[in-house]
């Protein structure tokens, strides 16, 4: 058995890599993708400790998650696909009509 | 009887006031006869209860509760019917003359109606029996002077001839009211327990208290009152209205000179009398600025063109007489008040002659302008003979009405100056007198004598301007020698009917006077008003009759400094108006101006300023860019498990 | 006897206010009705008020909030009730003046109606939460009356008179926090109630002297604000310039009296307990407002602004007499807040059917107007004299009882106080009106005017009425100073049995 360790390490990994994209990227698609890396890793630790605990809470929670990061997958691929219509661009630093 | 329905005497004007300005415009003349009506009513009133009163020296007093501490009231004693009988008398003549002069004057209903208020203002002023009454009706007759003097508010001069006269009455009545208020302190820190249905303000109570105020108070009072008194009745220096004042209809000054408005405050002043009599001082200020006036007047008087002009700074030079005839009163004591109303009356009827009778020549002529009259007499011959029955009076001629009462004064200053109060108001009244007496019969002669000097209307007026014309010179002439010993011992006692004690009064006043000192009168003193008299009417007739010897660029030429300066009427204008009004008090007000808009209003803006500017530099910090809150949040997410981690390790934060 | 008077005499006004609101073009028929029934349960209420007693009448009390000591309680006594009647009547003049609006008609009429409920809620609530709330209400419909209808720099006027009001009212809503933590019922409750607040402040052991005189600052801050008396006055003058005459005559008649009415409920009750120099304060400051505001009057050129100016110089009144401490000046001061309510009416009318007839505003650009609208140059003549102070009009009897009062005064100064205004403040006041009206009314007439005629007949009437009552109240002023009379005692007892002179 894989101790529970390699699971948090992998995870916090991950979770470190889509942060750091999410802090330093512009472009929305990435944005997009980070986000996705983040819900993941946190996936990957609420299956890990359902399965250390024997408790399956943890695995119905991951399930909602993946159904929610699709939702949310959808709804913001549409609104950047509205923005790229509107403006010709996804690069967030060029669409700023609403700052001062 | 009559008595009981004393209140009509003002009720009726009133109720002509509100019938003309309703009904006026769709009546004949403007619906003046209901003006007439009113004031002749009064006047039948005010007959019936002088007949009533006078037999037994009664007086009338009705009074009721106003507001607060205050009433009002109807107080007739002898003070106030005479002047009763001469506002209605004289205002009746003159409102059926008005008949006759505003005819075809498309305002003609508005003329009446404020005529009939007017007239109905001065009425209640006279019989208030208490001071704030008083005031509120001697400003409604400032209001109606306001309107009656802007009456044809067409004309630029009217408009704002008739603004001076509120504004600089308005001072005076600033100072009037200052009065009011600080006898009203004095009267509250007495603690008196009032009898019912006496109140603070009344006459009565005041009388009865001048013992009890202090002395300088009752002087501050008595020259704050004097104040007022000064506004309304012309004397200098807020004389300047009242030339001004005739850029109303002709019968509009013939109200205000004579029988109402100017007498109000010499009335006001005799009213008081007992008041100043406890305030020697306040006295001394009447009787130096009374006879100052008559001077002062009179010199203006002798070089105006206009003829309405003479007419109206002699009203002013008469009523400084009235005025000084009370200030001398510190002499003879309450006397001087009948003394001094006498010459009131008799000059509301002179006056009021003299200004009707211009007004009939105006009508006619066409101008103002006495160089271009000259030889009238010849087709108005009424208004030319009762004319000259005016100024005969005027100038004092022996045995008019004029002669007796002003000579009463010149005899009461003589004794104020022998008994060694000051000569100065004598010296003063003398000599206005000669030149009263010079610049009256100037104006006649210019006016009726002579040959046409211009191209004018030759017609006389009709019957209903001469009927009032002929009625006042039978008064103006002959009511003075019959009624005067009577009027003196009436009027005169007017103050014993609120048992004033004048020895006492006198003892507060702290004057050194002896009273009853007889003075003893060199012959020459006596004949002096008659020379006087005569005398100018002689030189009068040197310089502008037909008989005339000299001319008077012989003693004045055009360049003459003395004549520039009286022509200009010592600058006062440009003093007053242009220096004081438009310069300081405007200048004032600008400063103000620039003071709220720069520092105080400046200062809110700069609040809000500082404000907008803050959080204009603090919004920088909302960049609008997640990725910078996100960093943020985790730098602080970091510190803050950092700062747990090291907690939990046991290490002191 | 009407049940709920007060109430209803509120409900009413909000509820017309939502059906004006709906009705669209009949919204100004409802806005009648809505404003007449107010003004009948007043003059019913007047009859009914017990003259002679200087305790609250037609009390209404209900549980609110109980948790925090929140009632809903209202009542009057002397001091609000002629200030409810002259509320009531400004609201139906006001409406028949307006008859002609026509620019989003229904929320205008609407928006009169709501000030209505403010104004009323205000001058009855008893209760500290509740005042509040009313003295919030009233902001709004101004502002949006400003807002909408204004002139040309609207926005900037709505927004500067809000701001400047509101802040005011924070720091009020401060001292009223302050007030309500510091007291607790003797069953250790909270609670609101304005009476039960006001009369513990003499207790010194809930009330440190220090912590008294910062609320009793505080709220003497927010009332000066609205009265509006200098320096706190500018927001005054621009609000009314681009006001739309309804509101400007609201405003002035109605929303300053909310700052008179606040000094004489809530200030003056306080006065005994705190320091003395805030007597000398609010005498001063009410000279200062006087003459000051007297000559800012005089040096303006907008017809508009003159007489808002005219406002501050009158309401300085206010705060004299009240600082005096005499009977007879308290009453004076509140019978100067009727009756300036009633002659400002007839000013800013004037200054507005002015402006929607000629066109301008600016004295200078107008005059000879008396010879195509004479019915209107003798209204605004009498509203003018009214303004200063003639005899036989309520101003007057307002001005000489505040200043025989104050001078019969035994504060100290109050003599000089006097005299300065006297001499500075009469004959200026007395000055820019009749510059002023001469300019505007009379002379010839300029050419551009000459197709002027007299303005609708319902902006005649309402002046009309004015004028008649500020005749009525000149002459018999006794119909409402005597319940001022009794209202002022309790107010200046405690300072007269200080001394003993002052009494009347």
């Amino acid at each position: 058995m894989i101790p529970l360790v390699l699971y948090v390490l992998l995870a916090s990994t991950m979770f470190t890599i889509g942060l750091y994209g999410l802090l330093t990227q512009r472009n929305g698609i990435k944005l997009m993708m980070c986000v996705e890396i983040l819900l993941n890793s946190a996936n990957i630790n609420l299956v890990a400790f359902s399965a250390y605990l024997p408790n399956v809470n943890g695995q119905v929670f991951a399930l909602f998650s993946i159904a929610l990061a699709a939702a949310e997958a959808g709804v913001g691929f549409a609104i950047l696909i509205v923005l790229y219509r509107l403006y010709g661009t996804i690069e967030l630093d060029n669409i700023n009509a609403l700052r001062w | 009887m009559y008595q009981d329905y004393a209140y009509l005497i003002v009720g009726l004007p009133v109720l002509a006031f509100v019938l003309t300005i309703f009904l006026g415009w769709h009546l004949p003349k403007g619906g003046g006869f209901f003006t007439v009506l009113a004031t002749f009513a009064g006047f039948i009133l005010s007959f019936g209860i002088f007949r009533e009163i006078y037999p037994n020296n009664e007086i009338v007093h009705q009074s009721m509760h106003w507001f607060a501490s205050f009433n009002a009231g109807i107080l007739i004693d002898p003070l106030a019917i005479v002047m009763l009988l001469m506002v209605t008398f004289v205002c009746t003549l003159i409102h059926t003359y008005a008949l006759g002069y505003m005819e075809g004057d498309p305002g003609m209903a508005r003329y009446f109606a404020e005529a009939g208020l007017f007239t109905a203002a001065m009425l209640g002023l006279v019989f208030s029996d208490n001071l704030l009454q008083l005031f509120i009706f001697w400003e409604l007759v400032g209001l109606c002077s306001y309107l009656l003097i802007g009456f044809w508010y067409r004309k630029p001069s009217a408009a704002s001839a008739a603004k001076k006269a509120f504004l600089v009455t308005r001072v005076g009545d600033v100072m009037f009211l200052a009065g009011i208020v600080l006898l009203y302190t004095n009267m509250v820190k007495l603690n008196l327990t009032l009898p019912d249905g006496a109140y603070l303000l009344q006459f009565q109570t005041i009388y009865d208290s001048l013992t009890l105020i202090p002395p300088d108070q009752l002087t501050w009072i008595a020259v704050l009152l004097f104040g007022g008194a000064v506004g309304k009745s012309g004397q200098f220096p807020l004389h300047v209205w009242l030339p001004d004042a005739m850029e109303g209809p002709t019968t509009v000054s013939a109200m205000i000179h004579a029988a109402t408005m100017v007498t109000a405050g010499v009335y006001l002043v005799a009213r008081m009398f007992p008041l100043f009599y406890a305030a020697p001082n306040a006295l001394m200020v009447v009787a130096y600025v009374g006879g100052f006036t008559a001077l002062f007047a009179a010199t203006m008087g002798l070089v105006m063109f206009d003829i309405k002009r003479v007419l109206a700074y002699s009203t002013v030079s008469q009523l400084g007489y009235m005025m000084a005839g009370l200030g001398v009163g510190a002499a003879v004591g309450a006397s001087a008040v009948g003394v001094s109303m006498f010459h009131l009356i008799g000059h509301s009827f002179f006056k009021a002659l003299l200004f009707l009778c211009a007004g009939s020549v105006i009508h006619a002529v066409g101008t103002n302008d006495m160089r271009e009259m000259g030889g009238v007499l010849k087709y108005m011959k009424w208004t030319g003979l009762t004319m000259l029955a005016g100024s005969l009076t005027l100038a004092g001629f022996p045995l008019t009405t004029g002669f007796f009462s002003k000579d009463e004064i010149i005899v009461t200053a003589f004794e104020h100056g022998a008994l060694g109060l000051g000569w100065l108001p004598y010296i003063f009244a003398v000599v206005a007198a000669l030149l009263t007496a010079i610049y009256t019969f100037r104006l006649w002669f210019l006016t009726f004598d002579g040959e046409p000097r211009s191209d004018y209307h030759k017609h006389e007026s009709p019957w209903i301007m001469l009927g009032p014309l002929v009625i006042l010179a039978i008064f103006a002439l002959f009511m003075g020698m019959p009624s005067q010993e009577n009027f003196y011992e009436y009027v005169g006692n007017n103050f014993e009917h609120y048992g004033v004690d004048f020895e006492e009064l006198a003892v507060i006043g702290g004057h050194h006077v002896e009273h009853g000192a007889e003075v003893h009168e060199p012959f020459i003193i006596k004949i002096l008003p008659i020379i006087i008299g005569v005398g100018g009417i002689l030189i009068a007739a040197l310089f502008y009759s037909r008989w005339k010897r000299f001319d008077s660029s012989m003693i004045t030429s055009e360049r003459d400094p003395l004549r520039h300066i009286l022509l200009k009427r010592y600058y006062q204008n440009e003093i007053y108006t242009l220096w004081f009004a438009e310069k300081v008090v405007y200048g004032i007000a600008l400063v103000s101006n620039m003071i709220d808009l720069k520092i105080i209003d400046g200062t809110v803006n700069k609040i809000s300023a500082i404000s907008v500017g803050f959080g204009g530099t603090l919004r920088k910090v909302q960049t609008g860019v997640i990725q910078n809150y996100l960093t943020a949040i985790v730098l602080g997410l970091a510190v803050l498990l950092i700062l747990i981690q090291l907690a939990s390790m046991g290490v002191a934060i | 006897m009407i049940e709920n008077a007060i109430s209803l005499m509120i409900a009413i006004p909000l509820i017309a206010a939502v059906f004006a609101f709906l009705f669209g073009k009949a919204a100004k028929y409802v806005a009648l009705i809505g404003s007449l029934v107010p003004l009948v349960i007043s003059l019913q209420m007047f009859q009914e008020f017990d003259k002679a007693s200087n305790a609250m009448q037609f009390v209404e009390s209900y549980d609110w909030v109980p948790a925090i000591g929140v009632k809903y309680t209202v009542g009057v006594d002397g001091i609000g009730l002629p200030l409810i009647l002259l509320s009531t009547i400004v609201s139906v003049l006001v409406v028949v003046y307006s008859w002609g609006e026509s620019k989003r008609s229904n929320q205008f009429f609407a928006l009169l109606l709501l000030n209505e409920v403010g104004v009323l809620g205000v001058f009855t609530a008893l209760d500290f939460f509740l005042f509040y709330i009313f003295w919030e209400v009233v902001l709004i419909p101004m502002f949006f009356l400003i807002g909408i209808w204004g002139g040309p720099r609207k926005d900037y006027a709505a927004i500067k008179f809000f701001i400047y009001t509101h802040v005011a009212s924070l720091i009020m809503l401060l001292s009223i926090f302050a007030l309500y933590f510091s007291y607790r019922t003797p069953e250790g409750l909270r609670t609101f109630d304005m009476l039960t607040l006001l009369g513990a402040t003499g207790d010194s052991t809930m009330f440190s002297p220090m912590l008294l005189n910062v609320i009793f600052f505080g709220l003497l801050f927010g009332f000066l604000v609205k009265m509006p008396a200098v320096p706190f006055h500018t927001w005054l003058p621009d609000a009314h310039v681009e006001a739309p005459t309804a509101g400007s005559v609201l405003l002035a008649a109605l929303l300053l009296k909310m700052g008179g009415y606040g000094l004489f409920r809530i200030v003056m009750p306080m006065l005994p307990n705190v320091s003395e120099n805030y007597i000398t304060l609010m005498a001063i400051i009410g000279v200062v407002s006087i003459v000051y505001g007297g000559f800012l009057a005089l040096a303006q050129k907008d017809l508009k602004k003159m007489v808002a100016y005219s406002s501050v110089s009158h309401m300085g009144y206010v705060l004299l007499g009240a600082g005096a401490l005499s009977v007879l000046s308290v009453q004076g001061a509140m019978f100067q807040q009727f009756s300036h309510g009633l002659i400002t009416c007839v000013l800013f009318m004037s200054a507005g059917t002015i402006q929607h007839t000629a066109g301008t505003r600016i004295i200078s650009e107008l005059g000879g107007l008396a010879d195509r609208m004479p019915k209107f140059a003798v209204l605004m003549l009498a509203g003018f004299m009214a303004s200063l102070g003639l005899p036989g009009m309520c101003g007057f009897v307002a001005e000489v009882s505040v200043l025989a009062g104050s001078f019969a005064s035994v504060q100290p100064h109050m003599q000089l106080y006097v005299l300065i205004v006297i001499f500075g403040g009469i004959a200026v006041t007395a000055g820019y009106h009749l510059w002023s009206m001469q300019k505007v009314m009379f002379g010839p007439i300029l050419k551009k005017y000459l197709d002027l005629k007299d303005p609708h007949s319902y902006e005649l009437l309402s002046m009309s009425i004015l004028i008649l009552l500020i005749i009525y109240f000149g002459v018999q002023p006794g119909t409402i100073t005597d319940i001022m009379g009794v209202a002022a005692e309790p107010l200046v007892k405690p300072f007269i049995a200080m001394a003993q002179t002052g009494v009347i």
